[in-house]
């Protein structure tokens, strides 16, 4: 097991009343799967994504990852799981406008203070398996959304972390990028790397090893 | 990692280059400015610290209070510095300076005479107490015998062509022949000697000998022993009246006793001030050199500080304008594993390396505009590059900068979390904006004070210039010096009144201008007690001198040459008459006399009033003056029928030739004389202007690059609101009036306090302006034209620019 979620609710408060974003939800991910998640807009992918991440909170239920009970740990705590084991792509790429694609995927190995010489084995071997070696030394604007995508994915991939996030990560790109990135996800998933992509495109999520429906803020398992 | 903050510092200013640019050049201005004021403050509170053990140096001051008049005076007796010298084991040394004022001097090879305008008396012990080292001479023995006297470089290089002098004679004023026996170093610009360029042997000064404790002529500086308590030592100098003083009036004056001295409320005080204390804190009619305004001090460090801060405040309000990408990636970098600290050392980096690189060009710029700023402000500043102080009050600036103008990135938008930033644009909430909308108020009542300061100083200054001063000082040209021209002065004057342009001429030493001036105490004819006495200037004039300067008569007449009894007639002015409490009328034929002592004393009969006039500045009121008919000779005052100089000025000169044969020809016109005893406040108005136009450029600075950022981000909102079919007007009305809003804030809270600072400043003269609502009305509307002009610019542009392609941008 790599993660599992026990009776997750997390709400906020409208009008004095509760409006519940997550609702009672169930989930258990192994590890080596390849998940798919659906669900009309507004469903709450994005938001349990945000919980998986510890990125944001939730107010009730029980949150396991690995070994650890995610809902006694402190925030301090919970950046440094993440940070060691949870890879993040964006929808919107979100790379750093001012920093080259190189110093991109360079990024998260300077907050965990890798030595300089092994740094640049890694982001070599990066930019080796995704083919853009050539487009080191651009800057995101100069590149297409889906080579945007690319360096995104190879910044989530840097630190090898066991579990990706993958929020709509083709939501911006054509069918033929779109095709492409999913068959990386399928390659990095076949090297043992869980993923969890969330997804509104049927093609996209046939890639996955597993579907899992979302619906007002639970798993529907209809 | 730090290699890398500075790579990411470097890189996130290199995209952004116009924000960049204008903090950098913000920066850079403002601590240029303030850098040249601080040097400029430290100059002044750093007076005459160069000599040695300057804090052991004290002047011994005077307060008098002796028939109706009260006086302080820097100046004291002559005997009192032995007495001191004697009487004190804690008074090591004692060194008296007595004043010259400017004098002839000519090599004794030479024909020509050239005027030395600071001369003095010093004691032998100058050289030694103020630790002054002598290029050529002997500091032991050079101010020791009487006619030797000690010059500085400058003054021995004008007399001789060189400094090596040591021997060679000089003649005084044509008479008296002097020996040079010690040749020094210029003096220092911040010190009280600085004017003074020949130091003759006290020595030569019978006077300075004499035990006369009536006449206070002597500066008076006392060497004290290290560890002496200064405190105790002013309770001792009591004593000093007892035992000498009042002995010396009762054995002086006949009928005086010790009790009716002290019995009529009168007193003679002294106290010493510190010699570094002089400059700032000393404020007596006579000093030896002209010393400056704590007042000023304080509004220009106030000046200073604010230029800074303006600077930082562009810095910070920047910063805030771009919190939205910040934050994203303050987002971004906390998902990739970065962790708070890191993110306030990255935004650190960036502020830090933007205030070290505008410290430096501020460096660079201060020493560019130095020898402007030491016009400016009369100094002679310079940047103490050899002081390693100086390096640690950089550094020390630039880390405080860095901190304060980093700050808004570094500790707020650092504690952003992830989620909220990533989502878009949710958590920039109003208070942003509103901490942004403070510090634009903020700049722009800084502007608006420093405007409003400004315009009251000039006002202030115009007010005094073109005041009604009771005499007419235009087109008078003075001629100094006179004297030189011995017994030959009267022929001159008719000669000069021969001349087609000259209307009319007067000779004497006393001038509404600076001049001599002379006081004594008198007493109307019948009332002889002290406590009728009144202090009053004493000027001998000629005939000549009403008409000459237009002094109005209220009663009575003026001098006539013609009758003799006139050597005995008095011209009293207003303020005397006043003092004396009679009217115009019955004061005519009233006798005074300036004599208590034994016989009959000579009175004068008062034969006319003159009008006040205003032969003090302005910042005083008009004291009591008495003109008598009596030969003095330092000036000639020329009243011209026109402003037209072309020939006048040669034709006198010839004359001056003729009559003066090898004396210098030295003349100046009274309303710039006028002007010149304003310099002070002129210098504060100008330094002043200077530093509010730096400051209002820095602070539309900021509001340039902030519209232009507002028009930037808004640029959608401008796309539709376009398309739906406003006016480049009204779009250009709503992106300006919200910057308008602010200034009109900042308006509302400078005007009452640049108000309230400018009367106070203004309390200091007795005659004065008010400030007037249209000049705040003018600075208000001076700040809003600015702001528009500034605003505007931006907004246009983004009004007139094409939609479709700003929205399909987005
Ligand atoms: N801070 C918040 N306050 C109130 N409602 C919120 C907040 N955050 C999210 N929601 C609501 O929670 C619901 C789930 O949002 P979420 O972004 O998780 O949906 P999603 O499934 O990712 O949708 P999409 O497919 O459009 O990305 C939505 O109805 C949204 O309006
Ligand atoms: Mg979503």
């Amino acid at each position: 097991m790599l993660l599992k979620l026990n009776h997750i609710y997390k709400w906020v408060k409208s009008g004095g009343r509760r409006v519940f974003l997550l609702n009672d939800l169930n989930l258990t991910i192994e590890k080596g799967e390849f998940i798919s998640l659906m669900g009309p807009s507004g469903s709450g992918k994005s938001t349990l994504f945000n919980v998986i991440a510890m990125l944001d909170t939730f107010d009730e239920g029980d949150y396991f990852f690995e070994n650890e009970t995610i809902h006694d740990l402190n925030s301090k705590q919970k950046t440094k799981l993440f940070n060691e084991n949870i890879g993040f792509i964006f929808q919107a790429y979100h790379l750093l406008d001012d920093l080259t694609v190189y110093e991109n995927i360079e990024t998260p190995l300077l907050y965990k203070k890798i030595k300089s010489s092994e740094r640049k084995a890694l982001v070599a071997d990066m930019l080796d398996k995704f083919n853009i070696v050539g487009k080191k030394d651009l800057f995101p604007h100069q590149l297409s959304g889906g080579q945007q995508q690319l360096v995104g994915i190879a910044r989530a991939l840097i630190i090898k972390p066991k579990l990706i996030l993958a929020d709509e990560p083709t939501g911006n790109l054509n069918s033929t990028q779109s095709d492409e990135i999913m068959q990386l996800f399928k390659d990095l998933n076949t090297e043992g790397i869980t993923i969890i992509q969330a997804t509104h495109s049927e093609s996209n999520a046939a890639y996955g090893s597993r579907l899992i429906k979302l619906l007002d803020g639970s798993v529907n398992n209809k | 990692m730090i290699r890398n903050y500075f790579k990411m510092g470097l890189r996130g200013l290199k995209n952004q280059p116009f924000f960049t640019l204008i903090n950098t050049l913000g920066l850079a201005i403002g601590t240029a400015g303030g850098l040249l004021i601080a040097l400029y403050v430290y100059d002044e509170l750093n007076h005459d610290e160069m000599f040695a053990d300057s804090d052991l140096i004290h002047r011994i001051d005077m307060e008098i209070k002796f028939g109706g008049a009260e006086i302080k005076s820097a100046e004291s007796a002559a005997p009192l510095a032995g007495a001191l010298k004697n009487d004190f084991p804690e008074v090591e040394q004692t060194t008296r300076f007595r004043i010259q004022g400017s004098n002839l001097f000519r090599d004794t090879q030479k024909t020509d005479n050239i005027k030395e305008l600071h001369t003095t008396y010093a004691d032998s012990t100058l050289l030694e107490m103020f630790d002054l080292e002598l290029i050529h001479g002997n500091r032991k023995t050079a101010l020791k015998k009487p006619n030797t006297l000690v010059m500085t470089r400058t003054a021995a290089e004008n007399h001789f062509g060189s400094v090596d002098v040591v021997g060679k004679n000089l003649l005084l004023n044509n008479k008296e022949m002097y020996q040079v026996t010690g040749v020094m170093e210029d003096l220092p610009s911040n010190s009280f000697l600085k004017d003074y360029t020949i130091f003759m042997a006290m020595a030569g000064n019978v006077a300075s000998r004499e035990d006369i404790w009536g006449g206070n002529n002597y500066f008076t500086f006392i060497k004290v022993s290290p560890d002496t308590s200064m405190e105790k030592f002013q309770l001792q100098l009591d004593g000093l009246l007892e035992k000498y003083v009042l002995p010396w009036a009762t054995r002086t004056f006949p009928g005086m006793t010790a009790e009716s001295f002290l019995a009529s409320g009168n007193y003679i005080r002294y106290h010493s001030i510190p010699l570094t204390d002089i400059h700032l804190h000393s404020n007596n009619k006579v000093e030896m050199s002209k010393v400056g305004d704590m007042q000023n001090v304080y509004i220009l460090s106030f000046i200073g500080f604010f230029l800074i801060f303006l600077a930082s405040v562009n810095f910070m309000n920047l910063s805030t304008a771009h919190s939205l990408k910040r934050a994203k990636e303050v987002g971004i970098r906390k998902t990739l594993g970065s962790n708070r600290g890191q993110l306030i050392i990255q935004f650190l980096t960036e502020s830090g390396i933007v205030v070290f690189v505008s410290m430096l060009l501020a460096v660079l710029v201060s020493s560019i505009a130095l020898p402007f700023f030491n016009d400016l402000a009369g100094r002679a500043i310079s940047i103490p590059f050899e002081n390693p102080m100086f390096y640690g009050w950089l550094i020390l600036i630039t880390i405080i900068l860095g901190l304060i103008s980093g700050s808004y990135p570094a500790f707020v938008i650092s504690k952003f979390a992830p989620i909220d930033t990533l989502k878009g644009n949710s958590f920039q909430t109003s208070s942003k904006w509103n901490m942004r909308s403070v510090l634009v108020v903020f700049q722009f009542g800084v502007a608006v004070f420093l405007i409003v300061g400004t315009l009251v100083v000039f006002q202030q200054l115009k007010f005094i210039q073109n005041k009604d001063l009771g005499f007419d000082k235009e087109q008078v040209l003075i001629i100094n010096d006179t004297y030189a021209a011995g017994d030959q002065v009267n022929a001159m004057r008719q000669e000069i009144l021969n001349l087609s342009a000259v209307q009319n001429a007067t000779v004497s030493s006393f001038m509404p201008v600076s001049s001599s001036r002379s006081s004594t105490s008198f007493f109307q004819e019948g009332k002889m007690d002290q406590q009728y006495a009144i202090q009053s200037q004493v000027w001998k004039v000629d005939e000549h001198y009403l008409n000459t300067l237009d002094l109005k008569l209220i009663s009575g007449r003026n001098f006539n040459g013609q009758f003799v009894s006139d050597s005995t007639a008095v011209i009293i002015n207003e303020s005397t008459l006043k003092t004396l409490g009679l009217d115009a009328e019955e004061a005519l034929g009233v006798r005074i006399t300036q004599e208590v002592e034994l016989g009959e004393p000579l009175y004068f009969k008062i034969i006319g009033v003159v009008q006040d006039f205003h032969y003090e500045s302005l910042r005083d009121d008009i004291g009591a003056l008495a003109l008598f008919m009596d030969r003095s000779t330092g000036y000639m005052a020329i009243k011209l029928k026109t402003a037209d100089l072309t020939d006048i000025l040669s034709n006198i000169e010839n004359i001056w030739a003729s009559k003066a044969p090898g004396q210098p020809f030295d003349y100046r016109f009274m309303d710039d004389a006028f002007e010149t005893s304003y310099k002070e406040e002129q210098r504060l108005g100008s330094i002043f202007m200077v530093f509010t136009c730096l400051s209002i450029f820095i602070a539309c600075l900021g509001l340039f690059a902030l519209a232009m950022y507002n028009a930037q981000t808004r640029t959608k909102e401008i796309g539709v609101r376009k398309v739906l079919g406003a006016s480049v007007r009204q779009i250009t009305f709503r992106l300006t009036l919200n910057f308008l809003k602010l200034v009109g804030v900042a308006i509302l809270f400078a005007l009452p306090l640049g108000w309230y600072f400018m009367d106070i400043w203004l309390r200091d003269f007795t005659y004065r302006i008010q400030v007037g609502w249209q000049t705040l009305g003018f600075a208000a509307l001076l700040v809003i034209f600015i702001a528009i002009f500034t605003v505007s610019f931006q907004a246009i542009k983004a009004a007139i620019a094409n939609p479709v392609k700003s929205l399909r941008t987005e």
